[in-house]
Order: structure tokens, then sequence, then C-alpha cells
């Protein structure tokens, strides 16, 4: 196998833009839609009344992190099928998890006496949520979308496989054409936009973390 | 006015209430001090009555009002509430701290800006220095000074108080209780102190309340429950040295006889204010080596207190208990 550096050129200036888009979408929209169901979730589950419940579904979540994610894929093939849409289904439960389990962590690490003098001092729960636990679960929070973020960059290649699109389709390419200038290429753009991704999260977290945690 | 009526309060999976039928009032401008082992249930007392906890049966009113009848978060707004832990939000400064409560209820930026730093002055802090700072950047004594700080923000005319200075050393909180009660003598609060500190009872109280395994044991001024322990229980939790300590809460004029100057009675320097306790004239004998002392009002000779007097008082006390 020989290295063509001009259609690895030409691979990563042009032809994988189009697929680096499908991409960013393939990672973004699964992100979104797992920020918006763990972190409810997760809020839920460390509300009093479900705190019970919160073991069991965190046994739960651990686990689902130790399946790989080509088996993720593998497993929602049968119900699902092919194509873009399942791709992002089984992408978002893949996400899902390390965003809830960090969010669990989190807000139950908050320390009881701070909860407990606050809700002495007339905090409404609400209050309690908005101005205690979560300015307080922050950092924790977002490392958790980070572990996400850059979890899911890589997991989505693996939706080529299913004909979900995205910078899969030009490094599958390359495995199956034997062109390691496909593969290389592929790859470090996935690189690159999994190092973008963390450190505009890592800014975020960093801006929203308070103050006395800088 | 606090007032229980028949409080119980059991909690899952314990073999016994940790609260049963207690009765008991708290007066206006007192220091009741809850005090008894751990897991006695005076914690869940304190708790009770701030409705963080509910009881299972029985009723709690403040000032005649049935505390049920209050929005919880309304309540808890309008009584302090101090723990051992502190329990300041780490991510907020002590100024922010502090307005806490103020904030809850309304109050104008202004006003609670000028409330908190008379608080922290008035707690023994300096305002500028420390109004910035993060609980973290704070040492315990001076955590706790901003905890019961906040406690007072709002001016609420109860208090309770979970082992508040349980958590600093033993000069440190030797200095807080000595500046709280100051505090209280101006302000007449109505506080419910819990402690398992027998000697911070006797000396933060105005009325002790005696507690074990959730039962309420015996009540009372610290001098009458120092002088008639109920029973074994009250005896032990005293200590070996109750005779001392009600020596300690005992004024000096009590015991002393009279004398007549022209007796030529001989004081040898040794002097005492008929108010200071019969302790410091014990400590007084004991420094000059002398058999008594003169009691004086102001400068008046008022009577002398003797070594054999104060024997004989302390035995006819403590000696005559069932132990």
């Amino acid at each position: 196998m020989n290295f063509d550096l001009e259609i690895f050129m030409h691979t990563l200036l042009h032809r994988s833009p189009p697929y680096l888009l499908e991409h960013v979408q393939l990672v973004l929209i699964p992100l979104s839609a797992a920020i918006l169901i763990s972190l409810p979730a997760g809020i839920i589950l460390t509300r009093p009344g479900y705190f019970r419940f919160s073991g069991k579904v965190m046994a739960f979540f651990n686990a689902g992190q130790t399946i790989p994610p080509l088996a993720i894929i593998a497993i929602f093939f049968p119900l699902l099928g092919l194509g873009y849409g399942p791709a992002i289904l089984a992408l978002t439960i893949y996400a899902l998890l390390p965003i809830a389990r960090n969010t669990i962590a989190a807000i139950s690490s908050v320390p009881a006496e701070v909860k407990d003098a606050a809700r002495g001092m007339g905090m409404t729960q609400w209050e309690v949520l908005l101005k205690v636990e979560l300015p307080l679960s922050v950092p924790t929070i977002m490392s958790g979308i980070r572990t996400s973020a850059v979890l899911t960059v890589s997991t989505a290649v693996l939706a080529a496989l299913v004909g979900g699109k995205g910078m899969g389709a030009v490094i599958f390419a390359g495995i199956n054409f034997f062109r390691p200038e496909l593969i290389l290429a592929g790859t470090i753009l996935i690189g690159i936009m999994a190092l973008i991704l963390e450190r505009l999260i890592s800014l975020g977290e960093w801006l929203m973390t308070p103050k006395h945690l800088k | 006015m606090i007032i229980l009526d028949q409080i119980s309060k059991n909690f899952p999976g314990a073999n016994r209430p940790a609260v049963d039928r207690m009765s008991l009032r708290v007066n206006q401008g007192n220091i009741c001090v809850f005090v008894g082992p751990s897991g006695c249930g005076k914690t869940t007392i304190l708790r009770m009555v701030n409705r963080l906890e509910e009881p299972d049966s029985g009723r709690i009113s403040i000032d005649g009002k049935d505390i049920q009848d209050v929005n919880p978060d309304h309540l808890r707004r309008s009584i302090g509430y101090v723990i051992q832990q502190i329990g300041l939000l780490p991510h907020r400064t002590i100024e922010q701290n502090v307005s806490l409560v103020p904030e809850l209820l309304g109050w104008s930026r202004e006003k609670t800006r000028q409330r908190v730093m008379d608080l922290l002055t008035m707690v023994g802090l300096e305002p500028d220095e420390v109004s910035l700072k993060y609980p973290h950047q704070l040492s315990g004594g001076q955590m706790q000074r901003v905890g019961v700080a906040r406690a007072m923000a709002a001016d609420p005319p109860i208090m309770l108080m979970d082992e508040p200075f349980g958590a600093v050393d033993p000069i440190v909180r030797i200095r807080l209780q000595d500046e709280f009660l100051r505090l209280q003598q101006q302000f007449k609060k109505t506080i419910c102190f819990v402690t398992h500190d027998i000697n911070e009872a006797i000396k933060m109280g105005d009325y002790l309340v005696i507690m074990n395994q959730g039962r309420l044991v015996q009540t009372g001024t610290p001098i009458d429950v120092l002088t008639s322990p109920a029973d074994k229980f009250v005896l032990d939790l005293l200590g070996d040295d109750r005779g001392v300590k009600i020596l300690d809460l005992t004024r000096s004029e009590t015991l002393m006889e009279p004398v007549n100057e022209s007796d030529g009675f001989m004081h040898n320097g040794c002097r005492i204010q008929a108010i200071q306790p019969v302790k410091i004239a014990l400590e007084i004998m004991m420094q000059k080596n002398a058999d008594q002392v003169g009691v004086y009002r102001g400068d008046e000779l008022v009577g002398m207190l003797a070594w054999n007097s104060i024997k004989e008082h302390i035995s006819r006390i403590s000696g005559g208990v069932r132990s």
C-alpha cells in the first residue's frame, strides 16, 4: 500500500467537508437531545421522593457505559433498521449515560448540611435546586457533557456502517478500497473536531463554574 | 412563647420513637437548653419547631398559633436556625450568605447591605475584611460567627441552635458562648439550644430540658436540676463535680453570715462582691490560705462567708441524694 499525498490532500480539503458537516450534525443532535433528557432525569432522580431509585438507575447507566459503541449500533439494528434516524437515536442513547451519571453524582454530592441550612433559612425546594444544588453541580455536570461529546464524536464514525453518513463514510471507504489517505484524512478531521468541541465545552464549564472554585 | 403538646415522632426502621409524647413550654426571651446523649431526640425536637421534620402526633404552637397552619417556608424565614456544621453556601460570599433571609423576604438592597454590615460587626467580625470572602477562606470560629449572623439577619424573635459551638476548639467555644450571652442580654430572643455538653447547658441555659431516649427526664433551671436531680441518669449526666457546679451558680450573699465589724472580724484583704459566685470566694480562700472572706456590696461590708458554711451547704445539698 503506497501513500499518495495528492489524494490525501484532496480528501482532506475537498472531499471531506460535506461529510464533516454531516458528522457535526451526528454529534450535536444526539448530544443536545441527550442533555435535554439526562439533565431533567438526573434532577428528578435526586429529588427526595425518587432518590431511592437513583441507585438502580445509576447501576443501569454504568452497565450501559461498558457496552462497546459498535455493539450499541448492532443492538439497535434489528429494532430500528438502517439509516440516519436510527443512527441518531443510538448515538443519543449512548450519549445519555455520562451526562445522567454525572448529574446524579454532582447533585447528590452537594453537602447535606448546606441543603439543610438552606431549607432551614426558608428557601423553597425550587430555590434550593436553582440557587444551591445546580450552581454547585455545574463543574461535574459539564464534565459529563464533555465526556459525552468526545465519546459521540468517535462513536458517530460507526453511523456510516448503518447508512447514517458522516466522516465514517470516508474512513470506511478508505478501509474498503485500501486507501490509507482516506483513513488518515478522516481520522485527523475527527480528532480536530473532538479537540475543538472539548475546548469549547471546557470554556463553557469555566465560565459557569462558581467563583469560589476557580 | 413556644408550646409543645404531646409531641411524638417515629422514624421508619427505628425500634423506639425518636421523640415520645413530649410536652414543654419555652418562655419568651429565655434560652431553653435541650441536653442529653446523642440519639435522645433533642435535634429532632428542634427540627420539628421549624418543620424540617413533622411530628407524627401532637401540636406545636408559637405565640398561640399552631405552626401547622403556617406555610413552612414562611415559618422558617421567621425563625433563626444555626447548626453545628454551619452549612454556609460555599459558592456565595459572606455578605451574600448573611443576606440570604433578607433576600428571601424581599428587603431592598440598601437595607440588606446595611443590616449585613451591622450584623457582622455585632458578631465580632470586621465587615470590610470578610464580607467579600468565601466561606472556605474563613477559620472555623469565624464561620460559626457568620452562621449566627445569618440566623439573626431578619431579626427573628425565635432562634433554633443545634450545637452551634460544637465544631470549634474549646478556647474559641468559650469566647463564642460569652459573646452570645452578651448579645442575648441585649436582644432577649426566645432560643431553643441543643447541646450534649452539660457544662455548656448549665452556662447557657435559663431553663434545662434533660432528655433520654426520646423522653423528657427533667426540666428546671440549672440550679434546680443541680440541687435536686430527678434520678440516677440526671446525676450521672451532671458529673462528679456537681457540688462545684452548684458553687458556680450560687451567689455569695446566699451563704453569708452576718458580721459585726466591731467584733474585730478580720478578712485579711479577702473580699468578694455579694453577687459573685461562691466558687470565686473559694478560689480567694485557697489563694490566701484563709478560712473566710468578707462579702461586700460595693464598698460596704455586708457579711462574711466561711469555709465551713460552704462545706455544710454542699454536703446538705448533694450528700442526701439517692445515688
